[in-house]
Parts: structure tokens; sequence; C-alpha cells
């Protein structure tokens, strides 16, 4: 029996700039399962970074929560986390029961001092025996193959993808639930990334982290762990699936153009050749009427410019919103 | 363009308050001396007298009045801030541009120089070159402070036509099969334009600053009325220790002002095209 | 500690300054001899009107300016006695002062200078850079606005003015404060409590003229970096890991203030130019007064003597600073591709 670890129910959320909003995350819901791999796939400035701020409750100004609930699993009940303030919520989870990966991990680590000392101010933040963390750092390190004489050193000292790795040996040093890696790939090349990923895995394999939230643009490299697959268009989720069924048979017309779009081609995709999605995303200031993506669909019909298609469930685990999967069609 | 550059700045309170300021002493200094035809330096017998209706501001010891010499003070401080800021701005942008563009021993030449002249005071060198003149006009002191305010303006000149041409202007050249031509008008130009417009404001800040340093200690302008000039009669005449403050208060009163002014346009400018600053 | 990069990075760094002195003093050989009007001459003439009672002291003084100038030897020999005489310490001899020293003047009066301006540059810079930080953290409440509107007005008052503003309120107006000098007037120096406390009063509105001018600049400047600074990675993955706001902002000042460090180094030079004026208008007993004192007689061997000396102190301080520096960021300490 799955449970779930964290649910994101109904969520939108806006940057409000002046008068006008920015709807990044726009009435969003899914699951996050305990000791899944759960990827979240979409084009630039679909929102996807917004939601990782989201799943954190790491609302910050312009970004403001218009409405939903994201609970997370504390023991044996929920914490609905997105009635607690940012402070709070700070306080109570980031570090020890959910952390990121940040985008830009390679100048995430505090420059000027040694990484061994902000292992030490991690853990007086979390009124945790320097001694203790220390000697977890040692193995965490060696766990993502760092040598531990690196704690004495000077994070620009680190190569692009040592520091990524200590980034995650840092990340996941109070045995997070949940990591949230967003786009953790991008600055690296070839060789690191598989690095980076197999390090990862570990992590999950190892039972330090429970669920893992993988958030980028490139399939590919979801292909190699992810679980189950949420795609997202211009703030929505169009379709949840699992990943071997989604790949074998993509629902929504934009996941099709997605995996048709793939540079890497994998088996699956190969003989279907390579195409992309014509046009750009919308911007999200004031998006289309209707299903968001009908401005691109080669499917599109009348509907679909005049009514939002609900995301139901059409198979045992997949979810979609696209008209020509409802009974709507008719 | 222009449209879109000057909308965000005429909502912002801070560039509003600036730039009436601003152009308060602007147009003091202007037209002041058309409606008030009074001869600054025409003595009377009314010496060291404070505000009156006749002396709307007082007069000096030689019964001077006070508010000509500022009027008039204003416009040649002004004059010699905009000339200085002139000669930054063309030496600082050329310096600039030639290193990014030459590249090589030129870029390395040019950034040698621009270090030496960065590190040395400039003031100091002003007053040194100030002293060897015994004929100094309003010109003059404009060039000689022209001539060592630029570099940090052509060393942020040059770091930013390098990120500029390095990145956008390339890329997007080839991605988007632009005319090189048209990057330059509609890339290059306007983020060195913000930037340029900004350090212009700051340089006519260092000219009128730098006038009243050089005047103060007797190297100002030989003829002529400035701000400092003002403030150096007025130390001359102990006027400070004898309490006459309608002499050495409006002239220092103006300074603050039109430099403090300028400063807030240049703040607000950062505000609302920085991105980084921006605040929503 | 001391490794091999920070050696190499303090190295080059003295190469340059020494580099940069040599032409300066270049420029100090070069613009008596090429601005029209050759004002040494002129300076010979006016010296003989002035002094026409004393015709022995006026001679001495024509062959002390043949002599410090080099005049009638070609002009690479000058350059080379010049430089070398630069650098060697040997300033001249003064002409409103003759037969004494350039240097033996000016040594005396530049203690009374530097213990002005170290610590109000200081005290200037440590308590501008603490408000514009809190400016920054807290930034858009009512602290920060009134930090920036102050400090954007304030930063802009010359010191000197400031000086006389103070002069007027708290020693004229208020008559707390003497007005001017570094000691009361008839007073002869000595080591006691009394001349100690004499000292004390007439160094407090010159110090606060310059704390309270040049804090501005500082607050402004800071203030910046740290908003920069507050949307770096570092900052935001530290925050999700959940380290204490206080710890952050604590890095977040370090980073910031790095900056500030090479910052001061390169305004050193305006802060002096304005502290030597600030010494004028306080009749303050620093090189700024002795400066005027050359500038009026045009004691050209003095002017110059006093440049050299100040550029050189100019120079001498950035290098501290760029020593400094090193010790404190590690990426210059350890070495980092530039």
């Amino acid at each position: 029996m799955v449970e779930p670890l964290l649910k994101v129910e109904g969520v939108r959320a806006y940057y409000k700039l002046g008068r006008v909003f920015v709807r990044a995350v726009d009435g969003v819901s899914f699951e996050v399962n305990e000791g899944e791999v759960l990827g979240v796939v979409g084009e630039s400035g679909c929102g996807k970074s917004t939601l990782s701020n989201v799943l954190m409750m790491n609302l910050r100004k312009p970004l403001v929560l218009v409405e939903g609930r994201v609970l997370f699993k504390m023991g044996n009940g929920f914490l609905e986390i997105s009635s607690l303030g940012r402070e709070e919520v700070k306080k109570r989870l980031w570090g020890k029961e959910m952390a990121v990966i940040p985008q830009s991990a390679m100048n995430a680590l505090m420059p000027t001092i040694k990484v061994r000392k902000y292992v030490e101010h991690l853990a007086e933040s979390h009124n945790i025996p320097k001694e203790e963390i220390l000697e977890k750092i040692r193995i965490r390190f060696q766990e993502v193959g760092l040598d531990p004489v690196w704690l004495e050193r000077y994070p620009f000292e680190f190569s692009g993808g040592m520091r990524q790795r200590a980034v995650i040996a840092i990340a996941t040093l109070l045995n997070p639930q949940l990591l949230i890696a967003d786009e953790p790939t991008s600055a690296l090349d070839v060789v690191n990334q598989k690095i980076f990923l197999k390090v990862l895995m570990q992590m999950k394999k190892r039972g330090i982290v429970k669920s893992i939230v993988f958030i980028t643009h490139d399939i590919a490299t979801l292909r190699q762990m992810a679980d189950r697959m949420v795609v997202m268009y211009a703030g929505k989720v169009v379709e949840v699936s699992p990943l071997e069924e989604m790949l074998r048979k993509p629902l929504h017309p934009y996941t099709k153009g997605l995996l048709d779009s793939v540079l890497t081609p994998e088996p699956e995709v190969k003989d279907r050749g390579i195409t992309t999605i014509p046009g750009a995303p919308p911007n999200l200031i004031d998006p289309p009427t209707g299903c968001r993506f009908h401005p691109r669909c080669t499917y599109a019909m009348k509907v679909c410019r005049e009514k939002e298609p609900a995301l139901v469930e059409v198979e045992k685990g997949r979810k979609v919103a696209c008209f020509l999967f409802t009974e709507e069609i008719a | 363009m222009f449209k879109v550059m000057f909308k965000p700045l005429l909502k912002n309170r801070k560039f509003l308050i600036g730039f009436s300021v601003f152009l308060f002493f602007l147009v003091l200094g202007l037209f002041g001396p058309i409606f008030y035809r009074v001869d600054p330096t025409e003595m009377t017998w009314n010496h060291e007298k404070p505000p009156s209706r006749e002396h709307p501001l007082g007069t000096d010891t030689y019964g001077r009045d006070i508010l000509a010499q500022l009027i008039h003070g204003i416009r040649s401080s002004l004059y010699i801030g905009f000339l200085s800021a002139i000669i930054s701005l063309t030496i600082g942008t050329f310096v600039g541009t030639f290193s990014a563009v030459k590249r090589g021993v030129v870029d390395e030449t040019l950034m040698a120089i621009t270090n030496i002249v960065l590190t040395t005071p400039s003031i100091l060198v002003a007053i040194l070159i100030a002293s060897y003149m015994r004929v100094r006009n309003v010109e003059m002191v404009a060039l000689i402070l022209g001539l060592f305010q630029w570099p940090w303006f052509a060393r942020a000149i040059r770091a930013q036509l390098m990120s500029v041409m390095s990145r956008e202007y390339v890329y997007l050249s080839v991605m988007a099969g632009y005319s090189d031509l048209r990057l330059i008008f509609e890339d290059l130009i306007p983020t060195i334009a913000t930037y340029a417009f900004m350090s212009f404001v700051l340089f006519i800040n260092g000219g009128i600053m730098g006038e009243a340093s050089l005047s103060l200690i007797g190297l100002g302008p030989t003829q002529g009325i400035s701000l400092g000039i003002m403030l150096q009669w007025a130390v001359l005449m102990e006027a400070v220790r004898r309490g006459l403050w309608w002499w050495f208060v409006p002239p220092g009163v103006s300074i603050v002002a039109i430099t403090a002014s300028l400063l807030v346009i240049s703040t607000a400018m950062d505000e609302v095209f920085n991105p980084r600053l921006r605040e929503e | 500690m001391a490794s091999k990069q920070m050696l190499r990075y303090l190295f080059r760094r003295f190469l340059f300054l020494f580099v940069t002195y040599v032409v300066a003093t270049t420029v100090v050989f070069l613009l008596p001899r090429v601005i029209p009007g050759n004002p040494l001459s002129q300076l010979l003439s006016n010296l003989s009107m002035v002094a026409q009672a004393n015709p022995e002291a006026i001679r001495a003084a024509e062959r002390a300016l043949m002599e410090e100038f080099g005049l009638g030897k070609p002009w690479y020999v000058q350059y080379v006695e010049f430089i070398s005489k630069a650098l060697r310490g040997d300033l001249g001899t003064s002409i409103t002062f003759y037969p004494r020293k350039v240097l033996d003047l000016i040594v005396p009066v530049l203690p009374w200078t530097l213990v002005l301006l170290l610590p109000a540059t200081l005290v200037a810079w440590i308590l501008g850079n603490t408000l514009g930080a809190q400016a920054a953290y807290r930034r858009n409440t009512w602290v920060d606005k009134g930090v920036l509107t102050t400090s954007l007005v304030v930063s802009q008052i010359p010191y000197y003015w400031l000086g006389m503003i103070f002069i007027f309120l708290f020693g004229v107006r208020l008559k707390l404060l003497p007005t001017q000098g570094a000691y009361s007037q008839g007073v002869i120096p000595s080591l006691t409590f009394s001349f100690f406390v004499d000292v004390l009063r007439h160094y407090i509105l010159p110090f606060l003229s310059i704390v309270v001018s040049a804090m501005g600049g500082w607050a402004i400047g800071m203030r910046l970096m740290v908003i920069y600074e507050l949307g770096s990675d570092y900052v935001l993955f530290s925050e999700t890991l959940g380290v204490s706001d206080k710890r952050i902002f604590k890095y977040v000042f370090r980073n910031s203030l790095l900056p500030q460090i090479t910052g001061l180094a390169l305004s050193l030079g305006s802060i002096l130019g304005g502290a030597l004026i600030t010494e004028i208008v306080f009749n303050y007993p620093g090189t700024g007064y002795l400066l005027f004192r050359a500038l009026t007689t045009l004691d050209y061997p003095m002017i110059q003597g006093i440049f050299v000396i100040l550029i050189a102190s100019v120079y001498l301080a950035n290098f501290l600073v760029d020593f400094i520096y090193a010790v404190i960021d590690p990426r210059i300490r350890i070495g980092q591709e530039a």
C-alpha cells in the first residue's frame, strides 16, 4: 500500500506584480508517495521552479499562496504546512524533514568559510551537538565519493561536480524525508550528471531520504530514475502517470510533444522521430482561455478553446487533463 | 524606447523629488540672473548685514549682495559640473569601449593606466596642477577635475560591454539572425545608456564638489563667482567664527541640495532599471 | 598561513603601487616644466619683488629654487636626480621657511593629520557599514527609508562645510567647544592630563564633521551590497536547510564587507582631500594647514613635497588594505582563478 508523504491540494500560487498576477502555479493537485521518485517536467517558465517553493512553503513577497493546501506527513497524521507561516515551516521542517538541492548548486555553499565550519553552523541552528554532526558529515562525504579532508577546504577549491556532491551530502545530512531537486544537473557535463544521479539514487536506496521530487525540463535524465511523472504546462498539471507507461503511451498531446522533442532519443521514442512543439509557452499573466495548450495543440477542438479540462483518472494510476480522453468529447 | 524608459521613472517618488529639487536650482542658475538684476560684485556701504528686504540674503564684508552671488555661483558651479562630467564621460567611454573591443595589449595598457589613475587621489593631483596655473578660468578648472574622474566609469563600461558582447550579442545575433547594427542599437546602447546617464549625474556631483574643494584652498577659478569661491571668501573673512551665518550657509546648502538631488535621481534610476534591486 | 598565492598577490599589488608611485612622481616632475607660463620664473620675479629688503635671502632662495628643480641641466639628468631623490625621501628645501628642509617641516604636522584622519575614517566606515546593513536587512521598513534618505543627503555634505556648521552651532552659538586649533593658544604642549583634555575638546568637532559626512556614503554602499548578497544562492540554500537567520545575516554581512574594504582603499584619496580642507577650516595644525600656507606663498618645493608624501601614504595605506583583504578573504589567500 503506497502512503503519500506530501499532498498538494488545489494550490494556486501567484506572483503579485503591482496590479497583475503571474499565475505560476494555478490549481495544482498531486501527491508525493513514500519511497518514490517523482519527476516533474515541463518547459522553462511553466511554473515548476515555483512549484518547488510551494512544496517547501518557501513563499516570499511577490509570491503568494492564493488558494489550496499543502500537507506533509508528520508521525501518524498530516501537518497542514500551508497554514503555517514561512518562519514556522522553516523552523519545524526545513533541513530536517525536507531539503532542496538548488538549481545553482555551484554557488550554493557559503563561499568564504570552510565547509566544516558551515556544517557546524548548520548543527548549531538545529541544536545538534557538533561532534555528532561532524562524524555524520565525514561518513556522508565518503558516501557521495568525497574524501573527508575536503571538509577543511573552501567551496571555491572544489570542482563543479564535487560541489554538487558536497551539496547533496549537506542537504541530506539531517536525513530529511523529502528531497527536492530543482534542475540540479543543468550546469553539469554528462559525466558529472551520471555520477550525480547515481549518488542521488543511493541516498534513496540507503533510506537516508524517503522520497525525491526531481524537477527538470529534460525527460532524458528522469528516465533513469523516476517512478512517476507529473507533466506541467503553463502553471497546470496536464498529466500524471507512472514513468514507463507514459513513455510507452503518452496521453496528453503536450506530453507527446515533449517526448518527441527529446534531443537524445531513447529507444521508445526513436521511432517516432524528433520534432519540436510549435509555438512558445504562453505568458502566465494572461493565459489562453480553455485548455492552456490549445493554441499549440494539433488536436485542438472547439471545446478546448472554451472550457478548461479537469485532471481525471482515465486508467489506473494515470490522470490526464485533456478533452480527448473525457466523455465530453461527444 | 524613451516612453518605456521614463514612464516607470515618473511613478517613482524618489525620482520626482530629486528631479524637482535639481530643476529648481537649474532654473535658478539659468534664469536667476535675468530676474534678479543685482551685480554680485558691486560693493556697497552695507557691510556684513543680515538678510533684509534690500538684500534678501544679506551682504558680505564689502557690502556685496549674497543672493546675487549665490545665483551666479550656482550658475558657474553647475557649468563646471556639467563640463567636467562631459569630459569624464567622454574619456571613460572611449577608454572603456576601446578596451573591450580591442582586447589584448591595448586592453592591458589602457586598464593599467586606468588603475593608476584610479589609485591616485584625484583631488591631490588637481591641487598640484592648479597650483602651477597663475590664471584659471572656469573651463580650465572643469578640465582639471574632469581629467581624473573617469577611471571607475571606464572599468564599468568595459565590463558591461564585454559581458553583453560575450552573451546576448553573439548568441542572439546567431540565433535570431538579427543584423549587428540592430543589436547594437537595441541591446548594447540601451544597456549602457542608462548606466552612462547615471554616471554622468554622479560626475556632475564630482565636478561641483571638486570645484568647491579647489576654490576653498584658493585654487578655484581666478575670475567670476562660484559656490566654492563664496565659501572661500567666507572662510578668509572668518565669517563662521564671527557668526555671519547668512554668508556661508546658502552656498553650502546649495551644494548639498544640488548634489544630493542628483544622487537621489541616480539612485532612483538604479532602483527602477536594475533588476536586482527592483522591489516587486 | 601566508600561502604562495597570497605572497604572489601581495607582490603583484606592491609592484603595481610602486609603478604608480613612479608615474605620480614623474607627473610631479613634468608639471612645472610643461605648464605654459613657466610659474617658476614668475615665482622668481615675485620673490624679488616681495623680498627686496633682504637681497641676501632672495639670492639664497633663488639658488635653492635652481637647485631644487635642477634648472639648467639636461632634462634627463634632472629627471633621474628628481626620481632618485623622491625615492630616498629627499623632498628638497622650503622657500618660505628657507633653509629648512621640506621633510623636517612635514614630519611634525603629519601626526595631527593621522590622529584626525585615521580614527575618523575607521569610525565612519564601521558605523556606516553597520547602519547600511541594518537598513538592507529591514528593507522597505521605515528604518531602511530613514537610513537611505538621510544617507543620500548627508553623504553629499562636504566635510569642511559640516565643520563650518558645527563651529557655528557648537562653538559660536552654544559656546560648548573651541572653534579652532588643536589646543588652546598659549598652552605649551605637555604630557599632562589637562593638556590631554584640551586637545580632546579641540578634537571633537573636526572629528565629528568627518565621521558624520563620511558615514553616509558607506551606509549607501553597504545597503546595496547586502541587498545583492541577500539574493545570492548560498543565502537561499542556507535558508532551505534551516540555518538560523542570525547566522545567515552574519554570512551576508561578512561577504558584503569584503568589497567595502576595497572601497575603503579606493576612497582614501578623496577622504584625505576632504580632511585636509577640514583642517584648514578648523585651523588645525596638520598637513592640510601646511599645504594651505605653502599654496598661498607659492612654496613649490613644499607643495611638491607634501604631494609626494601624501600620495606615498595613500599608496602605502592601499597596500595595507590589500594585505588585510588577503588575510580575510580566503579566495585571495588560497588563490582562485581570476
